[in-house]
């Protein structure tokens, strides 16, 4: 019983029940697409599907050059030094987090539903941070679609070479009181793993973005094709 | 777009992770980890003793929470409890599968590209995996 709560929770399967010898019950379906937007989709969907592959790559590289600084980190502390029995089990807040936008269809079920995802980093600079990822999702919206990883990486850039001094200075702050879980003397190899599971997190969230848009338009391509 | 409407939602979703330990200890540095009242995190650690029923638990967990966006795990992780990573179909939070340091990350095993795969082929998934 529980495992069929849990599963109609996350298949979000909200349609209404349609009738389909009455016919006015079926306009609940989407209106058919034009040839030129169904061209467009695609186009969005092979987009999308080679920008959530060439992410990932990026994502191992950038991974395994945090496991090697941190393995590197522990030979030059000790292992009793770095381990997850050392983490701060007392209440705290995550001082890394994601704002969720989600653009909504007029559509029946949720699956039509198209997040955007903006990561927020080192919450104490709060005010700096929500100005940033305001600017970041005004760039993603123009056109109204995905631009492709290449450029949102240059939007990302531009945005980061935006911070002043005082938000370099609480990035530092809040990234030491993170590395002084470990101790207050710290080999600069966990310095260095700290940025690239940093990096890390910023890459995650443009393939959070991008899984978005590939299940975004997979559906619209699919009732299309059902459609057909 | 025509017909799409921006829904301000969360502004401080939170990543949870189940993944080795490196892993989850290099995302804890870059701030991710949240403890709250219950001293429930929103992590999980696998490591040899864990169990298969812990990993569902903690997945189920996971992406029936309202205040998680992401939900990252390793791939090697995913496949022990494959057949739930699957059926989740839900835009939020976002299941992504990442690579660990012994299993580097596989296309062919990746949720979102199975159920893709179904737009090229007439094959179903499960055969695509053979």
């Amino acid at each position: 019983m529980e495992e069929e709560e849990w599963s109609q929770k996350v298949t979000g399967n909200q349609l209404p029940e349609v009738d389909i010898t009455q016919p006015q019950q079926l306009r609940l379906r989407q209106p058919r697409l034009h040839p030129g937007m169904e061209e467009k989709l695609v186009l969005q969907f092979m987009d999308s599907m080679h920008n959530y592959l060439s992410l990932f790559d990026a994502l191992s590289s950038i991974l395994r050059e945090g496991w090697l600084d941190l393995a590197s980190a522990r030979h030059s502390m000790g292992g009793l030094r770095i381990n997850s029995s050392l983490l701060d089990m007392k209440l705290h807040t995550a001082a890394t987090t994601v704002k969720i936008t989600q653009y909504d269809d007029i559509a029946v079920d949720s699956i039509a539903v198209q997040p955007c995802f903006t990561l927020r980093k080192w919450a104490s600079s709060e005010h700096g941070n929500s100005q940033l990822e305001d600017n970041n999702v005004h760039l993603r919206e123009r056109d109204g679609i995905h631009q492709s990883s290449a450029e949102e990486n240059a939007e990302v850039t531009v945005s980061k070479n935006l911070l002043g001094p005082t938000d370099n200075d609480q990035f530092s702050k809040e990234r030491s009181k993170s590395l002084s879980t470990f101790g207050v003397l710290i080999s600069p190899k966990l310095r260095a793993s700290q940025l690239s599971f940093e990096r890390a997190l910023d890459v995650l969230v443009e393939i959070a973005n991008m899984r978005s848009s590939v299940l975004y338009s997979f559906h619209q391509l699919h009732e299309e094709a059902e459609d057909n | 777009m025509a017909g799409r409407v921006q829904i301000p939602s969360r502004s401080s979703a939170l990543i949870a992770m189940i993944a080795d330990e490196d892993t989850v200890v290099g995302f804890l540095l870059a701030g991710v980890g949240n403890v709250d009242l219950r001293r429930k995190t929103n992590y999980l650690i696998v490591d040899s003793k864990t169990t298969v029923k812990q990993i569902e638990d903690a997945f189920k967990e996971f992406t029936t929470r309202e205040d998680i966006a992401i939900v990252l795990i390793s791939q090697y992780v995913a496949n022990m409890i494959r057949f739930l990573v699957d059926s989740y179909n839900k835009p939020v939070p976002a299941i992504l599968e990442i690579p660990s340091k012994d299993h580097p990350y596989d296309p062919a095993h990746d949720s979102v590209l199975s159920r893709v795969k179904y737009l090229f082929s007439a094959e179903s998934v499960a055969s695509g995996r053979r």
